[in-house]
């Protein structure tokens, strides 16, 4: 039986936003990350261009 | 901080794969989690153990600007919102007696014997979202990085810029912040050595103290700086490619710099100004229109510095035809986007091919596949992006495993 679950390995902004996609689908998603907290290296930015908004 | 809270999201931090088999639409996958000696059902992250932990160490977070307790947690808003004892340095972990935690703990989270987990899932894709890694800017000795106080990487300035950094937004020099810290242990240090009757000690310490007054007071914030682009990318040395982001990382680092300090003077040290995605340019315009900030094409030589702490940098202005020294009160270094040293082990693992940057390799027609049906790839995994375009990947990278799972692997086939 093939599963409908997936995994993503790296919990930085491309992977969060890969699981919150597959998450909203209604799909399983298992996010693996080798840190404490996700967020990688976006989490350590302060603003970000072009509109100096903040990121978390 | 959705990502915490989505019913359809297992959340695995601390955590890495370690065991691979299986193939699209049934992969076989063992996940090891590390013990955090923290109960993650009972923690609520009031941060009571942190208070009254007794050992401090250098937060890597910051890079060393400040410290954080051995129990800790990488940044406030940190997912999971959970802390974590670092067994490198807890005086438990390390056989010794202390236990403050587990006391001062009164949702009795703390497990001193929390054993490590292993976890097997069966999934039908993959996604390889593994980043990157700042190019460590000591290969270049001729920057002085990691020698000169006040050569920082492009991160270490955010941080520094950060309202939630080690200086609270203040743009203080990493000498000054360095200096705080050591005479805050100064006092200490001339007691002890005072009681052990040490007069030579004493004076040798009082002596420091006095420079480092001066210095603190002195160059307490930096006003003159140097951003210098390209520091491993685009050098045939190191890496051959362009970072794609470290222009326009620059400019917004010296954009809020000038937004924190008015007297700020900044001066981007450039081959090419990449400004290349939608309102880049424009962006680049302003920071001179508005922020004054002052674009030199030209690559730097070598950094040296003065007795007081403070960089110079020799460069050729190649539009004035000079050579030209520069002293600043701080340079920064934009380093270069590299693929993360755990990748190959990983690629190999799950026999994923690499690229010879050591990015996961993709078809230009294919972007975010990989040689391996089922795995996919995106963000600074697959080769340096910035934000918009890691999202957007991420975004396309999700729909292909959707795809992928929802067809039981027969959309790959086509």
């Amino acid at each position: 039986m093939a599963s409908q679950e997936v995994l993503i390995i790296g919990g930085g902004i491309a992977g969060m936003q890969a699981a919150l996609d597959l998450g909203n689908m209604g799909l399983k998603v298992h996010l693996v990350e080798k840190n404490p907290s996700i967020g990688g290296k976006m989490a350590q930015l302060d603003k970000t261009f072009p509109t100096n908004d903040c990121t978390i | 901080m959705d990502v915490g809270r989505h019913p359809n999201i297992n959340l695995l931090a601390y955590s890495e794969v370690t065991e691979f088999s299986g193939e699209v639409g049934d992969f076989k996958v063992k996940v090891h989690s590390r013990p955090r000696y923290v109960d993650s059902s009972k923690c609520t992250a009031c941060g009571a153990c942190a208070e009254k932990c007794p050992t401090k160490v250098p937060n890597e977070f910051n890079f060393g600007l400040d410290q954080r307790k051995a129990i800790y947690k990488d940044y406030a808003q940190g997912i999971p919102s959970m802390f974590t004892i670092d067994p490198e340095y807890c005086k438990v972990m390390k056989g010794g007696k202390c236990g403050v935690c587990a006391k001062v703990c009164q949702a009795k989270a703390i497990d001193y014997e929390q054993q490590p987990t292993d976890l097997e899932l069966n999934v039908g894709a993959i996604i390889v979202s593994t980043g990157y890694e700042l190019f460590d800017a000591t290969q270049i000795p001729e920057y002085g990085y990691g020698k000169l106080p006040n050569v920082i990487s492009s991160l270490e300035m955010e941080r520094l810029l950060s309202a939630g950094g080690p200086t609270k937004g203040h743009l203080s020099r990493p000498s000054v912040v360095h200096g705080e810290q050591r005479l805050k242990e100064l006092p200490k240090l001339i007691k002890r050595a005072e009681k052990a009757e040490k007069l030579e000690e004493v004076a040798a310490l009082q002596e420091e103290t006095k420079r480092l007054e001066h210095q603190v007071h002195t160059y307490h914030t930096a006003k003159k700086l140097g951003f210098i682009q390209c520091v491993g990318s685009r050098d045939f040395r190191f890496h051959k490619y362009c970072s794609s982001y470290c222009c326009m990382h620059a400019i917004k680092e010296a954009i809020i710099a000038k937004e924190h300090e008015r007297e700020t003077e900044s001066f981007v040290f450039y081959m090419d100004l990449r400004t290349v995605g939608k309102g880049f340019e424009e962006y680049k315009v302003r920071g001179a229109d508005v922020s004054g900030l002052k674009y030199i094409r030209g690559r730097v030589a070598e950094i040296t510095q003065d007795e007081n702490l403070n960089p110079i940098v020799h460069y050729e202005d190649t539009e004035q035809r000079k050579v030209v020294s520069m002293k600043l009160d701080m340079v920064i270094l934009a380093n270069a986007c590299s693929a993360p040293k755990g990748t190959t082990a990983l690629a190999n693992l799950l026999g994923v091919e690499l690229e010879e940057n050591n990015f996961v390799k993709t078809d230009p027609s294919n972007p975010l596949d990989t040689n391996i049906p089922g795995i996919f790839t995106c963000g600074c995994a697959q080769g340096p992006l910035d934000i918009p375009e890691s999202v957007a990947q991420a975004s396309s990278a999700a729909a292909r495993a959707a795809e992928t799972v929802l067809s039981g692997g027969r959309a790959l086939a086509v």
